[in-house]
């Protein structure tokens, strides 16, 4: 049993150490540092949407005001997407440093706009985040290492261990109050900052919770496996800094090597298929129509839009000097013709992100940060979903914009007024010529 | 005893040492399997990548070429493709390879970003380590030197044998420079592969003087952490302090440090992205006119002043197709403002990795990290570059096609061309016009360029050595038994 006089004691003894203050200290400014630091991006991200937005609205009406035709609006007006940051994103920014979380669409073939990429400086990017996964999933368990490996070892060179051991009532429960007063406090200078910033940026308090679950989860872990190798009779006669290497061995494989290793073999595993190509196909498919009867392009655009077959005609009078309803089919036929590679391009990077789940339960720092970002929303999932959202929106203009174009009313600015908003709460859904059978 | 040999044998009993015991062992053969591994996955990916944008370089251009006899507007708007291809030295240090995207997509009226950065496949895997010789080299060796260095001349003390070692007429010099050496000997297990990778890749195409600084950058690094492993292993009376003290300095310097930098780099400089940058460019562009339609109001001085030049009296008696003149005329201004905008976002960029970079006064890492990008060609500056040049080819071609269009064009077949597809038919140019579109090989700046650009970073280093002797020197002078 473990009384409170035990870890009294303990924690006297704990605290004792100026080398332990220093430790909480510095978790305490390190995980304060980072989350301040993706506090104050989310928060500029969020400020760039907003302007954005307001951007986006003045321009699509100056646009709008300009143009007398459907066909040359749909050419003219952009749409501006974006998939704003979730109240837990500025602990783990996640995927959002390397996948777009905004983009500006219009009618034309889709897959020649989702590529583009308005992504931070990827010299920073490369350099790394610091953010609170960064500090929880590779810092913390170092410092762990560092507090807990000369738990045993320290007393024993200081030849206390025995007399530790028969003086205590129970010898057991000195090293378990030892070990969690050097824990707990570890714990609450990690998570109170964290706190903290999450009731600030409004975080629900589920996320909250499994954000701290997570944080709890990986120092119970990574005491776990420091005790061990503390404990393990093999390696009893070992000084306290050989255990530590072997600890930082341990960190070493898990955080470094297994990633990886993982990354290259799924690399390997994974067949995707060469970005440029689905761009290149796509562009071949638009371009090459203008060469080509423009019966080629009715032909396949009929195929997936039986709806159209009867107003395919183009008669001046009514469509206006040029044939745009056989410009935009066109640009729906190339996208249909990238489709397969865009397809393959997409479940590719989800298949590669799935196996990456199986890697990461061999290493608890990659676990973590999973977790972490999952609980934000910044996994490649999210980013993913997000892309979906831009393909939906995307095949909500067409069909918007097909209905004006083939069933050819008068134009009014009035009926602009239709013209779909980008919602980002709208559901993924996915129509049938669009990329379909995403979600496994 | 001679000098010399006292250190040989302080050195060789202290390898004896290392080969008996397991962790120092462990540490070598999985520091050395580690940086081959490296080495050659990196090797093969960047070797594959160089040669698949090379192929797709190539077949964008014979595509552009071969297109058919068309109107050069719909050349325009059909557009080109540039690739990014690897420096020689990415195969030690890829840099930014993988978080830009390497393939541009050209075309008139826009200026689009690269597009397919390949960190998006990863699926986070390789976002706190990766696989790259450089990685392991400024991140990992300086760990193993410390696994292995923690407690050369701190063990000896606490066994008691260091009293012995001088009293027997070694001196303090001789006695922690003898460990320096053994140290210094071991972390070249992990360098040599990477010196032999340069060997190799002088031999390819980079400058040799590129080569050598690039590796004696790293050798300085690797000298760097064995002189200050050393030194605290001789200042610290316990092996246990020396070891907390190292991985504490090894975690800031390393790990640390290079991430505070970044983050307090965006926080400083905040940086508009280009969507943000593409709506001023359209506010400024809408009072400069759509080059598509000639009837635009913003062209008709344009127009007066062609007709007064020509000395008629309307657009059909010019003796060139004023459709193609408006194209040129706003494609060129439209291109003033652009690159006015993407000039400034790219300052900001360099801004940013500048004060990013100003951490390597205070992390050797940092240092070297930028060192050896700027030397392989592989940081934000190169990227630059590339955008740069895709945009004088883009502004190239696309100007080309315009003076086709002007000069080739009868301006009543354009005008006429969305009549019927007979109408379109005629206004067309030969094929033979697209061979205004140049080749496209991207090389990195010249190996002056970037000499001079890193210079700043191997002062930073050199300072690193600096305060890494001095620190020796104090150890040596407060080194008692």
């Amino acid at each position: 049993m473990m009384r409170s006089n035990d870890i009294k004691r303990e924690a006297g003894f704990v605290f004792a150490h100026r080398q332990f203050k220093l430790t909480l200290l510095v978790v305490f400014l390190l995980s304060t540092v980072a989350l301040w630091s993706g506090h104050a991006e989310m928060k500029a991200q969020q400020a760039t949407i907003e302007r954005l937005l307001e951007k986006d609205t003045v321009e699509r009406e100056a646009v709008l005001s300009h143009q007398n035709s459907y066909g040359m609006v749909a050419y003219y007006a952009f749409h501006l997407t974006y998939a704003p940051p979730s109240p837990l994103a500025f602990a783990v920014v996640g995927e959002r440093d390397v996948f777009p979380w905004k983009h500006r669409i219009r009618m034309l073939a889709l897959e020649g706009q989702i590529y583009e990429s308005d992504t931070d400086n990827p010299e920073l990017a490369f350099l790394g985040r610091f953010d609170f996964a960064f500090v929880v999933s590779v810092l913390l368990p170092l410092f762990i290492i560092l507090l807990l490996y000369d738990l045993k070892a320290k007393e024993r060179e200081a030849r206390r261990f025995d007399l530790l051991n028969v003086t205590a009532r129970n010898s057991h429960a000195v090293w378990t109050s030892r070990t969690l007063v050097t824990l707990v406090p570890l714990a609450l200078v990690t998570l109170i900052p964290f706190i903290a910033f999450a009731i600030v940026n409004g975080a629900s308090l589920r996320s909250i919770l499994l954000a701290c679950v997570i944080v709890l989860g990986t120092i119970s872990v990574w005491s776990a496996i420091v005790l061990a190798i503390g404990a393990a009779q093999r390696f009893a006669k070992y000084s306290a800094t050989h255990l530590a290497s072997l600890m930082l061995g341990v960190w070493l494989i898990t955080t470094v090597i297994v990633p990886v290793t993982g990354h290259t073999v799924i690399n390997a595993v994974v067949d995707t298929p060469e970005g440029g190509d689905i761009v290149l196909t796509q562009r071949e498919a638009v371009n090459g129509a203008w060469d080509k009867p423009v019966e080629a392009t009715w032909e396949k655009f009929i195929e997936t839009h039986p709806q159209w077959a009867n107003y395919t005609a183009y008669d001046p009078e009514r469509d206006g000097s040029f044939n745009w309803k056989w410009y935009y089919a066109f640009q729906q036929v190339g996208d249909e013709r990238a489709s397969e590679l865009s397809n393959a391009y997409q479940q590719a990077t989800l298949r590669k992100n799935q196996l990456a789940g199986y890697v990461s339960l061999l290493s608890p720092s990659l676990l973590t940060q999973r977790l972490l970002s999952n609980t934000a929303n910044t996994n490649v999932q999210s980013m993913i979903d997000y892309e979906n959202k831009v393909r939906a929106f995307h095949a909500s203009l067409r069909e918007f914009y097909y209905q004006q174009l083939f069933a050819a009313p008068e134009f009014t600015e009035a009926s602009l007024k239709q013209l779909p908003q980008f919602t980002t709460t709208s559901q993924v859904t996915t129509t049938k010529n669009e990329h379909t059978g995403k979600h496994q | 005893m001679n000098m010399n040999n006292t250190i040989k044998t302080i050195c060789a009993e202290q390898w004896r040492y290392w080969l008996r015991t397991k962790v120092a062992t462990t540490v070598l053969i999985l520091g050395s399997i580690l940086t081959l591994a490296a080495l050659v996955v990196n090797g093969f990916h960047i070797e594959e990548a160089a040669h698949a944008r090379e192929h797709l370089q190539h077949e964008a251009e014979e595509r552009f070429l071969s297109q058919p006899d068309k109107h050069p507007h719909r050349m325009v708007h059909y557009g080109h493709y540039v690739f990014r291809t690897p420096t020689p030295l990415s195969v030690i240090e890829p840099g930014v390879d993988t978080y830009t995207g390497n393939a541009i997509f050209l075309e008139g009226h826009r200026q689009n970003s690269a597009m397919f950065a390949e960190q998006r496949q990863s699926a986070g895997l390789n976002r706190f380590s990766s696989l790259t010789p450089s990685f392991l080299a400024l991140v990992l060796a300086p760990l193993f030197i410390i696994l292995i260095g923690y407690g050369s001349v701190s063990r000896e003390r606490e066994a008691g044998t260091l009293t012995l070692l001088l009293t027997q007429g070694a001196s303090r010099w001789q006695l922690v420079l003898g460990k320096l050496v053994a140290l210094m000997l071991a972390s070249g297990v992990f360098l040599l592969p990477l010196l032999l990778a340069c060997v190799y890749v002088a031999f390819s195409n980079e400058s040799a003087l590129v080569v050598t600084l690039f590796c004696l950058g790293y050798m300085l690094y690797f000298m760097l952490w064995a002189v200050v492993v050393t030194a605290c292993s001789t200042l610290f009376e316990k092996s246990s302090a020396s070891f907390t003290v190292l991985i504490v300095i090894w975690m800031s310097a390393c790990i640390l440090l290079p991430r505070m930098g970044s983050s307090v780099a965006t926080s400083i400089e905040p940086s508009i992205g280009k969507l943000e940058a593409d709506f001023k460019v359209e506010e400024k562009l809408r009072s400069l006119g759509d080059g598509h339609d000639v009837n635009d109001p913003a062209f008709v001085k344009l127009k007066q002043d062609l007709l007064e030049k020509y000395n008629v009296d309307s657009v059909d008696d010019l003796p060139v197709n004023f459709r193609g003149i408006v194209a040129q005329y706003s494609e060129q201004r439209q291109a003033v403002v652009i690159n006015e905008f993407a000039e400034s976002r790219m300052q900001e960029e360099l801004a940013q990795a500048r004060i990013a970079r100003q951490f390597g006064w205070l992390s050797p890492t940092v240092a070297l990290r930028s060192f050896s990008t700027l030397l392989a060609g592989t940081s934000i500056e190169t990227h630059h570059r590339f955008l740069r040049e895709a945009e004088m080819l883009r502004m190239q071609f696309v100007q080309g096609l315009n003076k086709v269009h002007v000069e080739k064009l009868d301006y009543k077949l354009d005008m006429n061309r969305n009549a019927s597809e007979e109408a379109a038919d005629k206004a067309v140019v030969e094929a033979s016009n697209w061979a205004v579109l140049s080749e496209f090989s991207f090389q990195p700046e010249a190996p002056m360029a970037r000499l001079s650009s890193a210079a700043m970073y191997c002062l930073q280093l050199l300072l690193w050595v600096g305060v890494a002797v001095l620190l020796l020197n104090l150890a040596v002078r407060r080194l008692n038994p």
